[in-house]
């Protein structure tokens, strides 16, 4: 029983939608394969590190956890590259140092800079909160508004 | 917090994007317990999220899936061939190690290898100079016995 099966208790409306169930990594791949290495890429510009990235996120054991992901396995595969792709990140950027060049964005705290600095950079809300000097509030409903003007684009 | 302003603080799309603490996932729990509405929300905010992504996907070389397809055979066949036979299965270990281990008696084998190079070494010098020193007193004896005959 999953996270929200188990919050719903089997009565009332149906969890959250959840079509994907049980698939092979191929199958996942097929369906999600360009998606995750958009992802990706937007994290490590590098095509071959990308590459070797998407392949590690789809032969990877945490994959098959997606299966019983209280949300939809889209999210789930949007998360696990993410995360992939920020961990590869922090170990190329560990053996060649990058000097932060955020001052230009450090100005404008949009929506979109927000989610930049959180889902591209790989910082923490609450790092992204104190390079913005904003409150963590600020951030998270900064994500909000980034996807409501997305929704009304 | 109420239902409107629970959507407004972005703690769920935080929760998607797996951006959330501890604390605030048990928030997103009990909020997604207390009020069904919301359950409406996150599908829409899932199709918007996944939307967004697949608008800047990206379609990676075919080279990619095949190598994720060998990988997911490898795999389904290690765990077939495990359950057949019952064998406990073996990690992949990367040794980083440069240095080689050999039998102690190398040493002793290395250290007479090294005195026998340099004896030989200082021998062979000893008799190259000797011969040498050899061939100049021979020639000297000759031109002297030139000398003597004319």
């Amino acid at each position: 029983m999953n996270e929200l099966e188990r919050i719903n208790n089997g009565a009332g409306p149906q969890p959250v939608a959840k079509l994907d169930s049980n698939l092979s990594s191929l199958e996942v791949y097929d369906k999600f394969g360009a998606m995750a290495y958009g992802i990706i890429l937007q994290i490590l510009p590098q095509p071959h590190l990308a590459q070797e990235v998407l392949i590690s996120v789809f032969s990877s054991p945490q994959l098959r956890s997606c299966n019983s992901y209280p949300f939809s396995f889209a999210v789930c595969v949007i998360k696990l590259a993410r995360s992939k792709a920020v961990e590869a990140k922090k170990k190329l950027t560990a053996l060649v140092p990058v000097d932060d060049d955020y001052s230009a964005s450090l100005d404008s705290s949009s929506p979109q800079t927000i989610f930049d600095l959180a889902f591209r950079q790989g910082f923490t809300p609450d790092e992204v909160a104190g390079k913005l000097n904003i409150s963590k509030s600020e951030v998270l409903r900064s994500f909000h508004e980034f996807f409501k003007s997305y929704r009304n684009v | 917090m109420k239902t409107q302003d629970f959507i407004e603080s972005g703690i769920l799309e935080s929760q998607l994007l797996g951006l959330t603490s501890k604390e605030e996932k048990e928030q997103v729990r009990l909020m997604m317990l207390a009020d069904r509405s919301l359950e409406n929300y996150v599908i829409d905010l899932e199709a918007d999220i996944r939307k967004y992504f697949t608008s800047e996907s990206v379609s990676p070389p075919t080279a990619v899936r095949e190598l994720i397809e060998l990988k997911s055979f490898k795999e389904k066949h290690n765990f077939n061939s495990d359950n057949r036979t019952g064998r406990t299965q073996y990690l992949d270990v990367e040794v980083n190690d440069t240095h080689i281990k050999v039998h102690k008696f190398w040493r002793p084998a290395f250290i007479a290898v090294f005195v026998l190079s340099k004896i030989f070494l200082i021998a062979g010098l000893y008799y190259y100079f000797k011969s040498a020193s050899q061939q100049e007193e021979l020639l000297r004896l000759k031109t002297q016995i030139e000398q003597v005959n004319r």
